[in-house]
């Protein structure tokens, strides 16, 4: 990958997903927080995808982990809600396009690639739950801990 | 009051309250009606519950339950002397407005730091309850901007970004305008989906011999606006809460949704490969 292409990359998760804060009506001081968050789960998917023994939907599941986990953190930082984090941070991951070519390849009739494309928009969606519920089900406590201690000791 | 009396009014749950009741029916509303802010604009159930709860044993109604659905809350609450007041809330699923669950949420932050008293709060959550959603024009531009953005993402061109912006804020003008006109979920997104692919082939028609505009980067773009990233969202973490059948509701309405979008789609480009032969898709 080349560097403008990183650049890009970097750039767009970030701005598309504070266009996506924005029409949730998230406030703004939280908008630098909500790029974050989908920038670190988009680059961590490219990442993970990058490699060539990972499929996508493992990649979305390591996406997931890390947006929520980043999300919690912030959450806990901010005091506010997860919500906000979460539901703009996962955008990106979202299969948009193989919802697309799902639909695209019933429309011209070759089912079985319609039936490939829709099972694996199934498996993504599936990973992004995966990844969702592992997080969502540390205990809130260990946040508040890990936080309130990092921040003592950096007085 | 005597006795008989007092259990007529229990049975026909009319107003009759000794001070002490009329106590857990204010807090229970209050609570009550926060929890409604909460649910109607995005919060999960866990949250909604949490809430209440805290809420009531923070004003001292220590017996409460609480059973939340996507789209209702019943509370029940009991005062020293056993007597019930129990209260059912109907909530239609409806938009999102996170801003509004940032500050509810700060709101019950407060009163459990014993910073407000329960008329305060009341007035706070009321004009909470009444925080404008972000001007439209804000709000079609970010949808634009997460439209061009998310479709360069799945690699489409930087020109076929750039449409895709207008694609996107033409997109969520709709939807404004829709919502607006309250119109229903199928229509909004079935036609949404239509507009989306109409303009992407209007678009398609300009592309030159050295930029050629491509359907798909377009549409995908294009339909990031309409995704319901909330409703799969908060139906997720409700079933990782253990809330399956909240959790199956929203996962119902988000499929749907997604359902809707691809019929919207589907649609227009059927028709379309089959005026043209089928050659061009």
């Amino acid at each position: 990958m080349t560097t403008q292409q990183i650049l890009s990359n970097v750039f767009c998760s970030f701005v598309g997903t504070v266009g996506f804060a924005i029409m949730y009506n998230v406030p703004k001081k939280y908008y630098i927080g909500c790029g974050l968050t989908g920038m670190a789960g988009w680059l961590m998917y490219l990442i993970v995808d990058a490699q060539n023994y990972m499929t996508s939907s493992v990649a979305s599941f390591f996406g997931a982990f890390v947006v929520v986990l980043m999300s919690r953190i912030l959450s806990v930082r901010m005091k506010c809600p997860i919500t906000i984090f979460l539901i703009s941070g996962i955008f990106p991951l979202v299969p948009g396009l193989g919802i697309y070519n799902t639909v695209y390849y019933i429309v011209t009739n070759q089912l079985t690639q319609a039936a490939l494309k829709g099972i694996e928009s199934l498996k993504i969606a599936f990973a992004i739950v995966m990844g969702i519920v592992i997080v969502v089900s540390i205990p809130r406590d260990v946040f508040h801990k890990i936080y309130y201690w990092y921040v003592e000791g950096k007085d | 009051m005597d006795i008989g009396k007092e259990k007529d009014a229990k049975q026909n749950e009319t107003e009759s309250f000794t001070p002490s009741e009329s106590n857990v029916k204010q807090v229970v509303d209050f609570a009550l009606e926060a929890g409604r802010i909460l649910l109607k604009n995005g919060g999960e159930i866990f949250r909604v519950e949490e809430t209440i709860t805290r809420i009531c044993q923070h004003f001292g109604v220590e017996h409460v339950d609480i059973f939340t659905l996507s789209h209702g809350i019943f509370v029940s609450a009991e005062n020293e002397e056993g007597d019930v007041y129990t209260r059912v809330k109907h909530i239609p699923l409806s938009g999102a407005h996170l801003g509004i669950v940032a500050e509810v949420n700060e709101l019950s932050r407060q009163i459990s730091e014993n910073k407000v008293t329960i008329s305060e709060a009341k007035e706070q959550l009321k004009k909470i309850d009444q925080t404008p959603p972000s001007r439209a024009r804000t709000q079609v531009l970010g949808a634009g901007m997460g439209a061009a953005c998310f479709g360069f993402l799945m690699g489409a061109t930087l020109t076929e970004s750039i449409v895709t912006f207008f694609i996107g804020c033409f997109v969520y003008l709709w939807v404004i305008l829709a919502k607006h006109c309250h119109l229903s979920k199928i229509i909004i997104n079935i036609i949404g989906g239509i507009l989306i692919t109409l303009c992407a082939i209007f678009a398609n028609h300009f592309s030159t011999a050295d930029a050629v505009l491509r359907l798909d980067g377009m549409i995908i773009g294009g339909i990031m606006p309409l995704v319901p990233g909330m409703a799969f969202t908060n139906a997720i973490r409700d079933v990782a809460d253990s809330d399956f059948l909240s959790g199956t509701v929203r996962m119902m309405d988000a499929l749907m949704v997604f359902v809707y979008i691809a019929v919207g789609v589907g649609i227009v480009l059927i028709t379309y490969s089959n005026m043209t032969g089928g050659f061009i898709l």
